[in-house]
This record gives C-alpha cells, structure tokens and sequence, in this order.
C-alpha cells in the first residue's frame, strides 16, 4: 500500500474545486493554487484555460515548478503570452472564471486582508500587499479561497484588520449593491476543513479531513460558524492524481506554504493500482 | 520625444538623471528583469527621498529603502513570494512609519498610467469600493457614469519622472528588446517624463530589429550597457535568476545591522559594478547562463 503526504492530498482538493473548461488564474506567491491548477489540467479539467500567474502564459508545460512566479519555465509551451493588460482586461471585464486568493487574515464573509495586520499607521505585520487582488476580486465569476494556516488561531478572524481582497460582503454593502458582477468566494479550502458561503455569504463547514474534528475547526475560528447538516470526509486522492502531482512538482515548492507539522500527516492509499 | 539618434551613457551618467524626490518606476517584477545596476548605482550616489511606484516587485524595492532612499513606496506588493517571505526592510519600515504605504493595485496603477498615456485627468476603475484601499488613498474620488448611472472609484493619472528599465538587448537610440513578461515597463515608457535604460548589450539597429523592438527608442532618454545589470534577479534569455543571493540578501536584511553590512559590502563598494561581477564571481554568474543546456541544469538553479 502506498503512502501520501498532506500536503498533496490538500492541493488536490484545491485542484477539484475547478471545472472543465473555465478559465483559471492564481497570482504570484500561491504555489499550493498553482500546482493545484496544473494538476487538474492534466487530470479531469483539460480544456481548461491555464493562465500562470505572474507569466500571464496560457496553457503552458512547465518541466517543473520554480520557487519564483515569473520564472520563463512557466512559459515553456505555452499557446500564448498575455500582456499585463491583456489579462487584467479579461478579469474585469468578466473573461475570466475563477481565481485563487489567499490571505493573512480571511473573514466569515470571504474578505481578505494581504496588507496590514494591526492599525495602519503602524502595523503589527506590513504583509507583502495584494497584487491585483483589489479590483479582480470584484469582477472574476468565482473565487477559490486557500490557507494553510487555520491552524493558527489568528488567520480565520471574525473581521480583517484591513480588507484588501472583496469577498460576499463588506461594512459598505454586499457584492450586489456594490455593482460588482463577479460571484465573490465560492469555497474555502484550509488545513482543517473545506467550507462554502450559504445565501448571506456566511462561511460554512462543508468537508472534515479525516484527522480534524469539528472542535478542532471552532477553536482556531474567530467567529462561530454554520455547519452543514451532513459534514463529509474529504475524498481521498487517486494515484493518477498524485502522479501528476509529483510530476509537475519535483521541487516541492507547495510545502512552502505549510507550516511544518503539518508535514507530519500521512495517509494510505486505499486501491491503490485498482 | 527623445530624439537624439545616440544616447548612449556610462551608468553613472545615467543615474544622474534621476534626482531626490523623484517619482521613479522600476521595471520588471518580482524576480525577472529588476534594474538591480540601476538601484545599486542610485544608492551609491546617494539618492534620497525617491517614491516609487509600480506593481510587484521584491528586492529592488528592498534594497532601497535598506539604504534609506525611499520615502514613498506605491507597489502593489513587495516581498519575496512564498519562497523567501516578506520583504525584510519593507517590512520594518512600514511598522516603524519610516516610509508612507501607499500600497496599491495591479488594476489602479496600469489605469493611472494608461491616464497618462492618454493625457486624461482621471480614468474609473470598477473595483475598490467596498476594501480599504482608499484609506491609504486619499487622492482617489468616486465619479458617476454620465450614460449607466453607475458610481465608480476615479484615480488621477500617474506620470512618472523617470522609469527605469533593464532589457536584454538594445541599440543606441535606446530601442529596447525584451522577452516576456514585459509586466508595465510599456506602459510606464509611455507614461514617464523619462525612461533611463540599462541593457546586457548594445547592438546595431538592424541586429535589434531581427529580435523586435519593444519600447520605442523615442521614449528613451539614454541607454548604458551593463552586463549582469539585472542580477540577482533574472534577465532571460541571457540569465536565470540567483536564488542563493537573494537568499544572502534577505538574511541581511533581516536586522538594520546587517542590512548596512549588505549595502556596505556588496552596493557602496569603490569599484561599482565591476567590482560587484566580481565578488558575484564568474564561476557563479556563468552557471547563471547556462539555464538553456538541460531540464536538470535549470532546475538545479533552484534547489
């Protein structure tokens, strides 16, 4: 019986929240969206539209995944290269399906915060910033959200010190009455759980990993949060799916974003050859 | 219009065009193509108060404010990806509120430059309301489509006094050739008062017309040859980007001390970038080079 490591089986939920033929982006820094997205091209979205992050290269065939987003190997192959604008037009024009976006501190609503923990003037933490975050959030049909830090307490907070990145609703209205056309997150995918947004944009409890409790999830929440009548075990992973997976991530560059204890989670691959 | 057919300049001669207090734009981003040359060379002249903007970029932005040049900084992210994390001197500068955050976003800052291009006062952008991005924008206003009705953020051109840009190739009317991701070094030529560019190497006009021109020389105040002038970060096709000195890089940086010891030691030194190809090494640059010969040596670089 083969073995594999959490954080395989967590980009391969993350590469599931993708359909056939939509067009998918992740910004830079997201290594865990972006293996994500290469592993569901390859696997059962192959008419997808890959644009990389960074590169803005359609449907490239990276030999590897470099630890920087603007690398050239994420162009190698590809049909295309957008310009900067070429994509950002798509984006908020509505051309564009779903995007990743993380944060260092998410909300009950889908906000997210990469600029500043603490007061503004003088944060606790200056985060890196939001890229292009700001506006796209707005104008892309559907949002995937990730982290990999639930774990922590401090990053699923009942509300963001500074909203970078909309997500169902903000102190200034919903998405609606904001004229925003884009649907705002869709899922939240953690190292505890995965959640979707019930019809007021609340986060809630979807799928445990087999490891996780419920408790486990209240207490590193910032807020209470629904559940859903029936909370279902995540579907393990197929060995094509991890094939793939460790074919187009030789260097690893997912772990980056896992805090190293979360190394340690292992799982047997039940049927594996059937 | 720069219209000089030869423009063609030493470095420092070319950094003397940027002064203190300008609004400077650095092209590239992230890892790929960032006028390192340049900002080493305006640290050395000792260059101050420089606000800068742009949309993604890591140690050139760092660098500078490690050395005290910048007092504005308009990025819409400054860091070292997941790789190497937070920018280090960014970082303490934003906590310690020794530089203004003016964060901002990719989308804001290509719509206040295509404003420029366009010679607009304002162009609406449909994103930002709802975040808190105008908090640390009080410049940005709301204006009403005059034919939907629709309430929408307005934000004032952005021009630049001086874009900075680092190609592979060029030619002496200053004609630039670059690869993809051009990222906004087109939109910041079209939008600045001024673009200084650096390049590995100056060609004839013909060599550079069989490779594309990207930037137009008519933008271009003056050119300087500079090998390496991208390093650590990338410059493709002729390098990979120097993950190991990055990494040195963000280790100094990490505490004041050794953030002036990296500036001392690699920046202000007396022979400039002579000596900085120098204490790079040629074994090191050299294997920089050879990304091209196989999958493993490329991917070698970044293990």
């Amino acid at each position: 019986m083969s073995s594999y490591t959490f954080d395989e089986w967590y980009v391969i939920r993350l590469a599931r929240t993708i359909s056939d033929r939509e067009v998918v982006f992740h910004g830079f820094a997201s290594p865990c969206a972006q293996v994500a997205m290469h592993v569901a091209k390859r696997t059962h979205a192959p008419n997808m539209m890959l644009i990389e992050g960074a590169m803005y290269a359609i449907n490239p065939d990276p030999p590897f995944i470099p630890p920087t987003s603007n690398d050239s190997s994420l162009k190698r192959g590809a049909a295309y290269s957008m310009r900067f604008e070429e994509f950002f037009d798509a984006a908020i024009r509505g051309d564009v399906d779903r995007m990743f976006v993380s944060g260092g501190q998410i909300d009950m609503y889908g906000n997210t915060n990469v600029t500043a923990v603490g007061p503004l003037e003088r944060p606790k933490v200056k985060l890196g910033g939001g890229g292009g975050g700001c506006n796209i959030s707005a104008t892309i049909k559907q949002l995937t959200l990730w982290t990999t830090r639930h774990r922590s307490g401090r990053t699923i907070v009942a509300e963001c010190d500074f909203i970078t990145d909309i997500g169902h609703r903000t102190p200034a209205g919903t998405r609606e009455e904001l004229d925003y056309t884009g649907g705002g997150p869709q899922c939240l995918v953690s190292e505890l759980g995965v959640f979707d947004y019930d019809s007021q944009g609340r986060m809630r409890l979807q799928e445990l990993w087999p490891d996780v409790t419920v408790e486990q999830v209240r207490e590193a929440t910032g807020f209470e949060f629904a559940v859903a009548d029936e909370v279902i075990p995540v579907a393990p992973p197929t060995q094509a799916e991890l094939d793939v997976l460790r074919a187009i991530d030789p260097l690893g560059v997912r772990r980056g974003e896992f805090d190293p204890r979360e190394m340690e989670r292992e799982f047997d691959l039940v049927g594996a050859g059937v | 219009m720069y219209l000089d057919p030869d423009k063609r300049v030493d470095l420092a001669t070319a950094a003397s065009y940027v002064h203190d207090g300008h609004m400077i734009a650095l092209g590239g981003g992230l890892s790929a193509r960032l006028p390192m040359a340049m900002v080493r060379e305006l640290i050395r002249q000792g260059r101050r108060d420089l606000h800068v903007v742009g949309s993604a970029h890591s140690m050139d932005v760092d660098l500078l404010i490690a050395a005290g040049a910048l007092a504005i900084c308009e990025e819409s992210y400054v860091g070292f990806e997941q790789d190497l994390g937070l920018a280090p001197a960014y970082r303490r500068a934003a906590e310690t509120g020794t530089i203004t955050v003016k964060e901002s976003c990719c989308v804001t800052i290509l719509t206040q430059l295509r404003a420029a291009e366009m010679g607009l006062p304002f162009l609406p952008v449909r994103g930002i309301k709802g975040t808190d991005m105008r908090r640390l924008h009080p410049e940005y206003a709301e204006t009403t489509c005059p034919f939907t009705g629709e309430v929408l953020v307005a934000v004032p051109p952005l021009k630049p006094d001086v874009a900075i840009i680092h190609a592979p190739v060029g030619d002496a009317f200053g004609n630039l050739f670059m690869e993809q991701p051009y990222v906004l070094d087109e939109h910041f030529a079209g939008a600045s008062k001024s673009v200084i560019a650096t390049v590995e190497k100056i060609v004839p006009t013909e060599e550079l017309h069989d490779r594309g021109v990207v930037i137009p020389g008519y933008f271009v105040q003056a050119i300087a040859e500079v090998p390496f002038g991208a390093h650590p970060a990338s410059c493709y096709p002729s390098y990979s980007y120097d993950r190991a000195h990055m990494s040195t890089y963000v280790q100094a940086a990490a505490k004041p001390e050794s953030a002036d010891g990296y500036v001392a030691d690699w920046v202000n030194v007396p022979g400039g970038e002579d000596e900085y190809r120098n204490k790079v090494g040629a074994e090191s640059l050299t294997r920089l080079t050879q990304w091209s010969e196989s999958i493993d040596q490329w991917k070698g670089l970044f293990s």
